[in-house]
């Protein structure tokens, strides 16, 4: 099959989206006042002024191009082969790794950064990142999949609630055994290959460094706002920064 | 005479200004070397990095520094990537993809110093071009854009979306438009900007704010990098070896025409609205090989060929300021992400812009350009060594920087649940050829267009012909259609009629 005619099956697929996409969103902008406003009870505005007005534009143009990519993807061919079941032309192996890697990527996000300790989550992501997807295998990719999946797991689901994000926890501590248990991955992969161990230190090294290094220059380097400051190092480099070094150079 | 006098004098005191100042150079120090190491590394790009330091600098520091910081990264980025072009034949930028044609057939010669002097010349010229035009052009349009009003904003917005969409498409122009739709409809969530009606929040307070520009950016522009490049599994490449870097003045000398030339031309597509580097560096090319007498050399190891792709993607750079700082509408998406950096500082570019704000970044180009020169001949030899860095190595680095740059502009952990779900929804269009570009620039552009083209018809009490009647939105108008018509089957019809008789 060539690609053209995959990326004509890929298209008709993303066309019929964006076409339940386009009429959603025209619905949803009937929500918005359109002939009249009447906005804290102050009753004007016509419809050359309307909120909806730029929104029915650019929804409705968005399902006439959807209709006519529908149309292309038709007439080229795509269609037939995207109902076959068989124009997607998805590599299993590729779509694991990438299924792999969006896991990853959600349980940090969702999961980790917000609940645990910003440089034990980092590194935890960066050792498992390269055990999983330097060079690696599939099976590889689903174990530094599942490692980050399952300190992510454990404080989604005893920490699940907002108030407490902030605290500090014991989910620190499961991330920084799953860390630990990674590193010793990428030493047995390391020896068992034949690599180099030394450059696999250094990445142990810089996989807990790295994050620390730009968490305390964006914290008190160049004052921005850093994930959860109650974290288990954060919380003792923030009260050592504040009371012992502010102090010194002030006097 | 005397407006360009005035201009000069500006341009020579914010330059003094700023030369005299010892925080600057160790700005823009880093902030080139950091560009070059992002241009260097293949998967990393000028927009990421302009991205990611926007994160750093955002509010909480002078604008002066953020400037000085982003527009160093962003020409040491679009110069750092000819090096893996030369030396790997793996452009580290969109923007070396030209630079490559000619580049690595020289290296794999063992003319890779000679390429790489030649190339770091050529865009240190280019910038200078860029500049030249920048500092002459944002004045006088400066001087007309006090006649531009809502109607032309608006038409030039849309303008803007179209001609990117219609440009950057790898496959159909249409999915250029549709990724351009779908940037337009991001932005238009939130309270509008004229009723303060909310749009699309779905209950969520996060929202009524609409969506930030920089999670935006990161996750349109950093996430698929990042899952492309873990899932690529590149094997380390040893770059070719190279010789001498610093260029023979006499081969410098005898190109000077090629450079100026192809100056001109990467300046002029930088200025069109939404059209990067990339862009200009194909166009400059391909005019050197139709019009230079080695035309058929081209593609062979052409040091001609090499130059007219650097200087003009560098060149590229001030021609993409000129629309942003003039009108507000980037002329690339590196200048997308820095219109991001300038909303966040408070910054509203357009015909109310500072003029001495704009004679600092002409002069804060200039010491980019001189910055990297110096660092391109001297260090070029670190700049090598960094090519040796597996992508599965520095991706993860470039991810967690990613992550605290989103967190920390300002929305927190909903800034990070947008720039996630910006980069999922992205990777999946890169996997159908839909151009990210168009996207980035309608949800930076929306808002100006949905405001002005209400504007325009409020005060012209709903009277659509408000878009015909001044001449200037009328153009544009007209070119918009134009653009649409060019590309519907009929006009191909046409045109391959017109061609066969």
């Amino acid at each position: 099959m060539s690609d053209k005619l995959v990326l004509r099956a890929r298209d008709f697929w993303a066309s019929l989206v964006l076409i339940a996409l386009s009429l959603f969103f025209l619905f949803k902008t009937t929500d918005i006042p359109f002939f009249v406003s009447d906005n804290e009870s102050v009753r004007g505005g016509d419809w050359y002024n309307s909120a909806a007005l730029v929104p029915y534009g650019l929804f409705g143009a968005l399902l006439l191009l959807s209709f006519a990519l529908l149309f292309i993807s038709i007439r080229d061919g795509g269609a037939k082969y995207a109902l076959a079941s068989k124009g997607l032309n998805v590599n299993r192996f590729e779509a694991l790794r990438l299924i792999s890697l969006s896991s990853m990527l959600f349980f940090y996000i969702f999961a980790l950064v917000p609940r645990v300790d910003f440089t034990i989550a980092s590194a935890l992501l960066f050792c498992a990142l390269i055990y999983g997807f330097h060079r690696s295998t599939p099976i590889r990719s689903i174990i530094a999949a599942l490692f980050v999946a399952a300190a992510g797991a454990y404080a989604l689901l005893v920490h699940f609630p907002r108030k407490e994000w902030g605290k500090p926890h014991d989910d620190d501590y499961v991330t920084l055994l799953f860390w630990a248990v990674s590193c010793v991955c990428l030493l047995i992969t390391a020896i068992r290959e034949r690599k180099k161990i030394k450059s696999t230190l250094i990445l142990i090294i810089l996989s807990m460094s790295v994050p620390l290094l730009l968490v305390c220059s964006m914290a008190f380097g160049f004052r921005q706002n850093v994930p959860n400051r109650g974290g288990l190092f954060f919380s003792y480099i923030e009260y050592f920064y504040y009371v012992n070094l502010v102090p010194l150079w002030r006097a | 005479m005397e407006f360009l006098s005035t201009q000069l004098t500006g341009f020579l005191e914010a330059l003094v200004y700023l030369a005299s100042d010892p925080v600057t150079y160790a700005y823009i120090s880093v902030s080139v070397f950091l560009g070059i190491v992002f241009g260097a590394l293949p998967g990393l790009t000028a927009t990421l990095a302009v991205t990611i330091l926007t994160g750093f600098f955002s509010n909480k520091f002078p604008l002066e520094q953020s400037m000085i910081a982003l527009i160093g990264a962003y020409v040491g980025a679009i110069y750092g990537g000819s090096y893996p072009a030369i030396l790997l034949n793996i452009p580290g930028t969109a923007a070396s993809a030209a630079t490559a044609m000619d580049g690595h057939p020289l290296a794999k010669s063992g003319r890779g110093g000679e390429a790489l002097g030649l190339t770091t010349t050529a865009s240190f010229i280019g910038t200078l071009i860029g500049t030249v035009f920048l500092l002459a052009f944002v004045g006088l349009l400066l001087l007309v854009s006090k006649n531009i009003a809502s109607p032309e904003k608006a038409m030039l917005a849309l303008f803007g979306v179209l001609l990117s969409g219609t440009l950057m498409s790898p496959d159909l122009p249409l999915k250029g438009w549709i990724s351009g739709l779908i940037g337009l409809a991001m932005a238009m969530v939130g309270m509008d900007p004229i009723l303060s009606e909310d749009r699309y929040t779905f209950d969520w307070s996060y929202l009524l704010s609409g969506f930030q520009v920089v999670p935006v950016l990161m996750g349109a522009f950093a996430i698929p990098q990042i899952l492309d490049g873990m899932r690529s599994n590149l094997s380390k490449q040893k770059p070719l070896p190279v010789g001498r870097i610093i260029p023979r003045m006499g081969a410098l000398f005898s190109r000077m025409g090629l450079i100026a030339r192809s100056g001109v031309i990467g300046t002029g597509v930088g200025a069109l609205p939404g059209v990067g580097e990339d862009v200009a560096g194909w166009v400059s090319y391909g005019v050197g090989k139709s019009i230079s007498k080695d035309g058929d050399q081209f593609g062979k190891g052409s040091l001609n060929g090499l130059v007219c792709a650097e200087a003009a993607n560098n060149a590229a750079i001030g021609g993409a300021l000129i629309p942003l700082l003039v009108l507000g509408i980037p002329g690339s998406p590196p200048a997308a992400a820095l219109l991001g950096a300038l909303k966040v500082n408070n910054v509203i570019p357009g015909p109310t812009i500072d003029p001495s704000f704009v004679l600092h970044v002409v002069a804060i180009l200039v010491l980019a350009s001189f910055t990297m020169v110096l660092m391109g001949l001297f260090t070029a030899r670190i700049f090598i060594l960094v090519l040796q860095i597996p992508q599965t190595v520095f991706l993860p680095i470039v991810l967690i920087l990613t992550t605290i740059g989103s967190f920390s502009v300002g929305g927190g952990i909903n800034d990070l649940y947008l720039m996630l779900g910006v980069g999922l929804v992205v990777t999946v269009m890169n996997t159908m050829q839909y151009p990210v570009a168009p996207l980035v620039i309608g949800v930076i552009l929306g808002g100006l267009f949905d405001e002005t083209f209400r504007r325009s018809l409020f005060l012209a009490d709903g009277d659509l012909s408000v878009f015909v009647s001044r001449p200037g939105a009328a153009i544009l108008l007209t070119l918009n259609v134009l653009l649409i018509l060019s590309q519907t089957p009929l006009t191909s019809f046409i045109r391959q009629k017109i061609r066969l008789t």
